[in-house]
């Protein structure tokens, strides 16, 4: 989709249109662009860029703070308008989809057909003002890049033929895959063309970045044989990351809004019937610096307080106080489908009392947890998160609320 | 000029083919006639289903919320033009 979130805002709001705006984020101060508008980029305003920044390059920017549940919803309207025309539809992000037309299509001349069709139904469906640029090519790689080469609303067709000429048209970091750390590893070998990829040994390749290597060697000539994966997969990990109104040295601050997010966290795995093995914390520092650790856990966890209690003392371990708390992120990993480990060494030492608190835990989480599914995550919360307020955050590839 | 709201309103709306349409809606003791429903969407609060409306007339945006179990109407944003 184009400029997603900003095309959705200037569809709702027509008073928008045509001008150049920025979604931001829950944070007027500390937010960056997340989306500009088309009108935005064309004045030079980018994504990712500082509000200060944009509002420096484009005086005459609209800033519109995110809203992800209606972004999430044209996301899941466009999605199942895809089913039209295929069973196989691969959403990659939150504006990004693959869809495998090749039974539909035949031919070339059938997947244009195809391309022009969806962008009528999307029209209807959506609105007139959110658009999208697609690409037609024989692999997921080269459709990527193809629907990135003409926007907004581009149709582009790649044929095996076309291929070395796309990529020979690219920066390196063009292509999805090979991001900025990637491109400069490449650089330091001398390639700074697709070209030069193409031509570089592959042994040599294969030694710099193993299995990689073989990849980017395909990725050059424009191979690629990934599957557009229909199936929903378990997650890898849940995790949550924060960015906190202002840089702090407040232990006492920091504590509430790492269990608030521990909260989250927990409250995802439970829903979705997980427990964690392995967790890591990240703390970044107001100079953007950071530090992080990670634990592999004696009980698995899905109990908000517990995970609290354990990345705390991580953070402890690694944190240098002379330095202000920027943002706290935590991840849980190693999942599995099980139920939480019942400690038989808790506090009270294997008393029968601790087994009996363990056990009341349990039920009050238990009962809390219907109290969520019924009204929503306003239901319940710790009194001690009372004075903070967790907002909802917007990125590339999840929305908070479908969290 | 954009504001975040959550003023009670009253609205005139129809109900056909399955779709509300907002038609008019009374805020602070005016009415405004609603010219285009630019975008519906939904969102759930717990089991709630909660229909958002942004709507248009000549100079304003509004963003009408209707809860579908209390059938409340709430105007929670408006964007004026200029």
């Amino acid at each position: 989709m184009n400029s997603y979130f900003a095309s959705v805002e200037q569809q709702a709001n027509p008073f928008l249109r045509g001008k150049p705006i920025g979604i931001i984020g829950k944070d007027q101060k500390r937010t960056i662009v997340a989306t500009a508008s088309i009108e935005a980029k064309r004045l030079g305003v980018k994504t990712a860029m500082s509000t200060w920044e944009a509002k420096k390059i484009c005086p005459s920017i609209i800033f519109v703070p995110g809203d992800s549940q209606k972004y999430g919803f044209i996301t899941n309207a466009f999605n199942e308008l895809f089913l039209e025309f295929t069973d196989r539809v691969e959403q990659f992000s939150v504006d990004e989809s693959f869809l495998d037309i090749t039974e539909q299509a035949k031919d070339y001349f059938g997947a244009a057909w195809i391309g022009q069709r969806l962008r009528v139904r999307l029209k209807e469906v959506c609105g007139e003002w959110i658009t999208a640029s697609i690409g037609i090519a024989p692999n997921k790689l080269l459709a990527k890049l193809a629907s990135e080469s003409v926007k907004p609303n581009g149709l582009t067709i790649i044929q095996e033929e076309d291929a070395i000429r796309l990529l020979d048209s690219q920066k390196l970091n063009d292509l999805c895959g090979i991001g900025s750390r990637t491109a400069k590893r490449l650089n330091g070998l001398g390639i700074m063309n697709f070209k030069q990829l193409r031509e570089f040994p592959i042994k040599e390749l294969v030694d710099e970045f193993d299995s990689l290597g073989f990849w980017l060697h395909e990725a050059a000539h424009g191979r690629n044989d990934s599957e557009v994966n229909s199936e929903e997969t378990d997650p890898k990990s849940i995790g949550h990351s924060y960015t906190l109104p202002h840089d702090t040295f407040d232990t006492a601050l920091v504590r509430r809004y790492l269990l608030g997010m521990c909260e989250k966290v927990a409250w995802r795995l439970r829903r979705d019937g997980f427990v964690a093995q392995t967790l890591s914390v990240y703390i970044r520092y107001g100079d953007f610096s950071g530090a992080g650790k990670q634990c592999v856990l004696k009980e698995s966890l899905s109990n908000g307080l517990d995970l609290f209690h354990v990345t705390w003392r991580l953070i402890e371990s690694v944190r240098d106080p002379s330095q202000p708390i920027r943002l706290i992120g935590i991840t849980t990993f190693h999942l599995s489908r099980s139920k939480p480990t019942m400690r038989l060494f808790s506090t009270e030492a294997g008393s029968v009392f601790g087994e009996k608190k363990e056990q009341k835990t349990v039920s009050v989480l238990s009962a809390l947890d219907k109290l969520q599914h019924r009204y929503g995550d306003k239901a319940w919360t710790r009194a001690s998160l009372l004075p903070i307020e967790l907002k909802e955050r917007s990125s590339g590839f999840h929305y908070d609320h479908e969290l | 000029m954009h504001e975040v709201i959550h003023d009670a309103v009253d609205v005139l709306a129809t109900f056909a083919d399955r779709r509300v349409r907002p038609l008019h809606m009374r805020w602070n003791n005016r009415n405004y006639a609603i010219k285009n429903v630019n975008l519906v969407h939904t969102a759930r609060e717990g089991q709630k289903k909660i229909f958002y409306f942004s709507v248009s007339d000549i100079a304003n945006y509004f963003k009408l919320r209707l809860d579908s179990e209390t059938l409340e109407w709430h105007l929670v944003e408006v964007y004026a033009n200029g």
